[in-house]
């Protein structure tokens, strides 16, 4: 009963505080380009909390740490990803030149970008189109992880926790704009962070020290199911047997997938475009590198480690104390072995943590509609109703990601984000790169790289990537089998042959048609 | 190595606690350091 009303207070304290900053950023919203990427000016401390909170949700801590706990530490390359590609390479070389170019061209979102680098109105209106089609799965899946934890821990009904939920975040992105996002979400940054701390030290000290409680981990492996050292499993602190199923799924699709996946996600690119100058850039990957360490760093070792933990309290796995369901670990393990002070806290930390992804999901698929979709490609520029658009589009695709929340079938949140990270690795990825860094290549490069990109990308997930293809049952459906392909391929994630794919014709296409002006590469490049 | 004997995951581990640190050291090196090209 106490920790009810401690919960109470503090969720409600957590609320004021959410409120505060929205207000905040939405004092500060005079123009557009405040709406849109935060006139310019955000503080690089702001830049690198939102930047990974925004990248981190629920699904990274529940979904991936339950993950962790049922594969153990070969997730820990993502880990490692996240920080050396998804922080210092993207900030110290996209982020510079992605700033740089934004200026230049008077971008002021992601696709804008591109389609004025390739000076396509195209480009732009299908990007945005793509963002306003697909993102939705990926938030719907942050929204549906967001909810059964405030069902779990605050005893609210999921459709209410749903609402609720989606509620207050659209309240604050569509008064405040990105300001008032990335306010909240720094807000909600620290919060994640000295969450995520205690938790560390809490679970090392209980387990008795660092090496105590990896070697009674790497003692555990005996304990590995026979059907799961089958599928390539050799342990908590092994990775598993090379070119196994597990060993798959691990590197092609969360490893690679998500570790790649971060460069071209667009609802982060934007925040590039939101400092003043690149020092501030070089500024943020200070705080940017250890915020990710010590979100998906720690939630996986605890992850691993609660096996640990539930091996010497209750003598069984991570695995079967959750039934079955690896979403249930992290939650199982936290609430039987931390003191209920801290769950409540940690409770407002997953609260955080899905609220920080959602609003910049919310932002994004708005300005996809509203500015590049109605305003560049259907209005060819004229500014017409945009920020009425905008907060339209930022409406209906809540209402698309509220309604996918409550039809989505159970265990989607991981695979939703997966889906999204892939599709947008093979789309926007290979077209990116080659804006900021390659001047050769051309607007009709790009629209071939971005076409086959997604629909190869597609493609694969439809009809032979095993997971969603059986799940889909469209393959099924027109050609009598499950996927086209059979064995490994089926195994394979999208990311790896849609990417290169892309890439591929990126690379001919430019150098077989005639390259942009000079006028206009200087321009964009600032010479 | 600290409890874990596969190399794949201790270096593994070894690396992100080297990310971390080395963005830090990386954002206080350059925390004043102005671009050239950039005016402001």
């Amino acid at each position: 009963m106490a920790s009810t009303m401690v919960l109470g207070i503090a969720v409600l304290i957590y609320l004021m505080l959410t409120c505060y900053c929205g207000w905040m950023g939405y004092k500060h919203t005079k123009s557009t380009d405040d709406f849109m990427v935060g006139g310019r000016k955000v503080n690089p401390f702001v830049l690198a909390l939102s930047y990974g909170a925004a990248f981190i949700s629920t699904s990274a801590i529940i979904g991936f740490g339950g993950y962790a706990g049922a594969f153990g530490m070969g997730i820990l390359w993502l880990v490692f990803l996240n920080i050396f590609v998804g922080i210092f390479i993207a900030f110290v070389l996209f982020g510079s030149r992605t700033r740089r170019m934004g200026v230049n061209l008077k971008a002021v979102t992601f696709p804008e970008l591109i389609g004025k680098r390739f000076q396509s109105r195209f480009i732009q209106g299908f990007s945005g189109l793509l963002i306003a089609i697909f993102m939705p799965i990926y938030t719907s899946g942050v929204l549906i992880g967001g909810a059964r934890f405030m069902e779990t821990a605050l005893g609210i009904d999921y459709n209410t926790s749903v609402l609720m939920l989606t509620i207050i975040t659209a309240a604050y992105v569509i008064t405040g704009g990105l300001l008032a996002v990335m306010y909240t979400d720094a807000m909600q940054g620290v919060l994640m962070f000295v969450g995520m701390a205690i938790l560390m030290v809490l679970t090392y000290s209980k387990l008795g020290g660092i090496v105590e409680a990896h070697q009674a981990l790497t003692n555990l492996a005996y304990l590995v199911p026979e059907t799961m050292t089958q599928q390539g499993h050799n342990g908590w602190t092994s990775m598993p047997t090379f070119g196994s199923p597990i060993w798959w799924t691990l590197v092609s699709t969360i490893i690679l997938g998500v570790g790649i996946g971060t460069l071209a996600q667009p609802q982060l690119a934007v925040r590039f475009m939101t400092v003043k100058n690149t020092t501030s850039l070089k500024r943020a990957v200070l705080s940017g590198g250890p915020f990710i360490f010590m979100m998906v760093g720690v939630a996986y070792v605890v992850g691993a480690l609660s096996n640990v933990y539930f091996f010497n309290t209750k003598g069984m796995l991570a695995f079967d104390v959750a039934g079955g369901n690896i979403d249930k670990i992290m939650p199982e393990y936290i609430n039987s072995s931390m003191p209920d002070l801290f769950v409540v806290f940690f409770m407002l930390t997953l609260l955080a943590a899905a609220m920080s992804t959602l609003s910049s999901q919310f932002h994004n698929m708005g300005t996809a509609i509203g500015h590049d979709l109605y305003r560049e490609y259907i209005m060819r520029g004229k500014i017409g109703h945009t920020i009425s658009i905008t907060k339209l589009g930022i409406a209906i695709t809540i209402v698309i990601s509220v309604i996918l929340a409550y039809i989505l079938p159970a265990g989607i949140i991981a695979r939703a984000t997966a889906i999204f990270f892939g599709l947008t690795a093979a789309a926007f990825l290979p077209m990116y790169v080659g804006a900021i860094f390659w001047k050769r290549m051309t607007k009709e490069g790009a629209i071939a790289s971005l076409l086959v990109g997604s629909f190869s990308s597609l493609f694969w997930l439809t009809f032979v990537h095993g997971k969603e293809a059986t799940a889909l049952g469209i393959s099924q459906a027109i050609f009598g089998q499950a996927t086209l392909l059979t064995g490994t391929w089926t195994l394979v994630d999208p990311i790896l042959v849609a990417t290169p794919l892309s890439m591929l014709v990126a690379i001919v296409v430019s150098l077989l048609t005639k390259p942009a002006s000079k006028e206009h590469i200087d321009k964009c490049f600032g010479k | 190595m600290f409890g874990i004997d596969d190399p794949q995951i201790w270096m593994a581990y070894l690396l992100c606690i080297g990310g971390a640190l080395g963005c830090i050291i990386y954002g206080l090196i350059h925390w004043n350091e102005k671009d050239p090209e950039e005016e402001n």
